[in-house]
This record gives C-alpha cells, sequence and structure tokens, in this order.
C-alpha cells in the first residue's frame, strides 16, 4: 500500500488523540482546537519528512508540541496570570455526555494548565496519553532521568492541584 | 526508602519484574506509601476519564476538513493512484472523515474533499460518486458480494424517470441518482458513533436513509433481472 494511503488514513484515525493530547496542553477548548488544526496543517505539508515504517503517533504528537511551544512562548508571560476561561459549555459536543465528565474535563483543564509547560507536557504524554517514559524522553529530546524528575514533580502538584 | 522516581516509575509500571516486586513489597509494608499510591491511581483515573471525552467526543469539522485535504499540491503517479483505489476505498477513517463533515439529514455538500481518489466529487454545485463508489455504483448488483467495500441496496427509479441506488459502506451509507452519465449523491449519512464495520455492514438502513429512499422511489424497487437489465442498457 502506497505510503500516502497510510499517512492520511491514519492521520485520520489518530485525530481524536491529538485531539485531547491538545487539551491537556492548551488553556480553553477553543485554544486546544486551534492547535490540532495547525497540528494537521503542518502535518500535511511536511509529510515527506515522516519516515515511513516508523511511528507516524510519535511524529504527529511532536509537531503538536513544538506549536503549543512556539505559541507558548509568542503569547509571553504576560497573560500567563489569566484564569483560563471557563468555556465549559463548548464541550458539550455531544448533549448526551455525561454533565459530571464535562465538568471533570474543565477541572482538569485547569489544574494543568497552574503546572510549569515542562511538567505539564510529561503529565499529558504518560498520565494522559499513555506514553512510556523512554517514547516520552525521545519525542522531547530530553534524559530519561529528566522525564521522571519532571513526573513527579508535576503529578504531586496536580494532585495538590484536584485533591483527589 | 523508595524514591519518588522509583516509586512513580513502579506505579506507571516502568519497572522491571525483580525491581517491581522489592518496591511492591515496600509499599504493601507502608500504608502511608499504599494511600499515596492509591492517591495517585486515582488522580491518572480522573484524568483518563476527564481527557477521555475528547477521545470520544466527535472531532470538529474544521479539523476533518484540514485533515482531509492536503495542504499542498500533490504530484501522484496515475498508476499508483489507479493501484491504490481499491485500498483507500476500503479504509474506513477516510470514510467517516467525509461522512462526519456531513450534518445528519440530506447532504448539501460544500464540504467535499478534493481527493484525488476521495470517493466523491464536488462539480457545479452538485456531490457526484467518483473513483470506486462510481465504479461499485455502475458495475455491482445487490446480489453480488460487496466489492472495494461498497455494498449496493436497492435499485429503483425516482419521480422524474432516473435510476437510483442506495448503497453501504463501513462508515457511511446513501442515495445516489444517474445524472446523464454520472450517478449524483442524494444523501450521505454518517454511521451512528461505534456502530462501524461489519456492525454496520450487517445492520439495517440507516433511518435517515430509509427516509430519503422512500421520499425518493417512484414505484417498486428492481428486482434481480430488473436491475441485471437495467445495469446491461448503461442505468438509462
Amino acid at each position: 500500500m502506497p505510503s500516502s494511503i497510510v499517512f492520511d488514513d491514519e492521520l485520520v484515525a489518530l485525530l481524536p488523540r491529538l485531539r485531547r493530547f491538545a487539551y491537556a496542553l492548551s488553556r480553553t477548548p477553543a485554544d486546544a482546537d486551534d492547535l490540532t488544526q495547525a497540528t494537521v496543517e503542518r502535518a500535511l505539508r511536511s509529510r515527506g519528512q515522516w519516515q515511513p515504517g516508523t511511528r507516524l503517533d510519535s511524529w504527529l504528537y511532536r509537531i503538536m508540541r513544538n506549536l503549543w511551544i512556539d505559541t507558548v512562548r509568542a503569547r509571553g508571560r504576560k497573560d500567563k496570570v489569566e484564569a483560563p476561561a471557563a468555556e465549559a459549555d463548548r464541550l458539550g459536543e455531544d448533549p448526551r455526555e455525561a454533565m459530571d465528565a464535562s465538568v471533570d474535563l474543565a477541572r482538569m483543564m485547569a489544574a494543568m494548565q497552574r503546572l510549569p509547560d515542562e511538567q505539564r507536557e510529561v503529565v499529558a504524554l504518560i498520565l494522559v496519553e499513555g506514553f512510556g517514559y523512554r517514547e516520552t524522553a525521545e519525542m522531547l529530546g530530553v534524559p530519561i532521568g529528566t522525564v521522571s524528575s519532571r513526573l513527579v514533580r508535576g503529578r504531586t502538584a496536580l494532585l495538590d492541584l484536584v485533591g483527589v | 526508602m523508595v524514591s519518588d522516581e522509583t516509586f512513580f516509575a513502579w506505579l506507571d509500571g516502568e519497572l522491571g519484574p525483580g525491581e517491581a516486586a522489592r518496591v511492591a513489597a515496600e509499599v504493601e509494608a507502608d500504608p502511608e506509601l499504599a494511600a499515596k499510591a492509591e492517591r495517585h491511581r486515582a488522580l491518572r483515573a480522573r484524568l483518563t476519564q476527564g481527557f477521555g471525552t475528547i477521545v470520544d467526543a466527535p472531532v470538529p469539522e474544521q479539523i476533518l476538513t484540514a485533515a482531509a485535504r492536503p495542504a499542498g499540491a500533490e504530484v501522484v503517479d496515475f498508476a499508483a493512484a489507479r493501484g491504490s483505489r481499491e485500498t483507500r476505498w476500503r479504509s474506513v477513517p477516510q470514510w467517516a472523515a467525509i461522512a462526519a463533515t456531513l450534518a445528519i439529514g440530506i447532504f448539501v455538500g460544500t464540504m467535499v474533499p478534493r481527493h484525488d481518489s476521495a470517493p466523491v466529487a464536488l462539480e457545479d454545485g452538485k456531490v457526484y460518486a467518483a473513483a470506486a463508489l462510481s465504479d461499485a455504483l455502475d458495475t455491482e448488483l445487490a446480489s453480488d458480494p460487496s466489492s472495494g467495500g461498497v455494498r449496493i441496496n436497492l435499485t429503483f427509479r425516482d419521480q422524474s424517470g432516473a435510476i437510483c441506488r442506495s448503497f453501504t459502506q463501513a462508515a457511511a451509507s446513501g442515495l445516489a441518482c444517474r445524472d446523464k452519465e454520472r450517478w449524483q449523491l442524494r444523501g450521505l449519512f454518517a454511521a451512528p458513533e461505534g456502530q462501524g464495520g461489519a456492525y454496520r455492514m450487517a445492520a439495517g438502513m440507516d433511518p435517515n436513509l430509509a427516509a430519503l429512499v422512500t421520499s425518493t422511489m417512484a414505484g417498486e424497487p428492481f428486482d434481480g433481472a430488473r436491475e441485471k437489465a437495467a445495469r446491461d442498457t448503461g442505468w438509462r
């Protein structure tokens, strides 16, 4: 099967997961969907750089993470202090979804926003997306020990924030 | 005493069997550590559940459209494109992407991806069957096993006398009617969430499609002999 076909179909199949990662990184659902769309557009433009036979998901996550970092940097520190807007109503794509789950999503997004960026991405990749430490280290280009220590700090802070 | 790094690596299943057993024993013997493990398991469960709503929710139309339409112009090798038709057709995700961009109801097609081998093509504001869908509508009989992932259901004439055929695919079903030498799509409906694949193929007709068929059909659906005769005379 030609690799371009695999690419297109896998990309579409990976959209729900990519979108979840965007929600874990972003301040608002609108930002998350913009990030997902930007990632898709970038991935399609750069498709020639993907090596068939390697994992497409890791490649896409890396693109998303880099775009997110760019956004964070561009936004600068000035509006970092703003509380994330409550946009829980936008989450109800499906009105039949349990309300509890949507509320919890909004809460989790708000808590994730309180983490430093480098802890948030590690928590998102490992605890939300289910990647292993090694895969995460490779995606982020940092040593596995760094991943491990950021994860300890990130999840400890998160536990305090959401008070499980 | 277990370090935080080791404790969490154990919790995340990152340790080898020997070390994992050692940490597990230590956690079991220490109520404080055991409670910590429980709290962090609960945290992970909440993260999984909260963000899991995103995975279960439909992907917004804009994103699907972006994914279904390559940003750069592609140079397509015609031989490769021909060879890939069937494989592409069989793949559910692309169908899901197209069908999911459609509102529930009759398709007024403004969001058709411009893939070379997409199963639909937009021309002068009308949506036509293309590639493998067009082939299936042209040649396949309801009695045939599905080819290229498309199954033909009913064939009949509409009020204007044009021949129409309903079809089903793993992720979508629809109705197309003859317009000159082509098949114009009258409706395309996404399979309900969670009913893809074989279930979809085995299930009855989508209620929206059934309503469209009922309102379009004049007279009775063709039987096998009439269907075959219609095919052999070019669907006139």
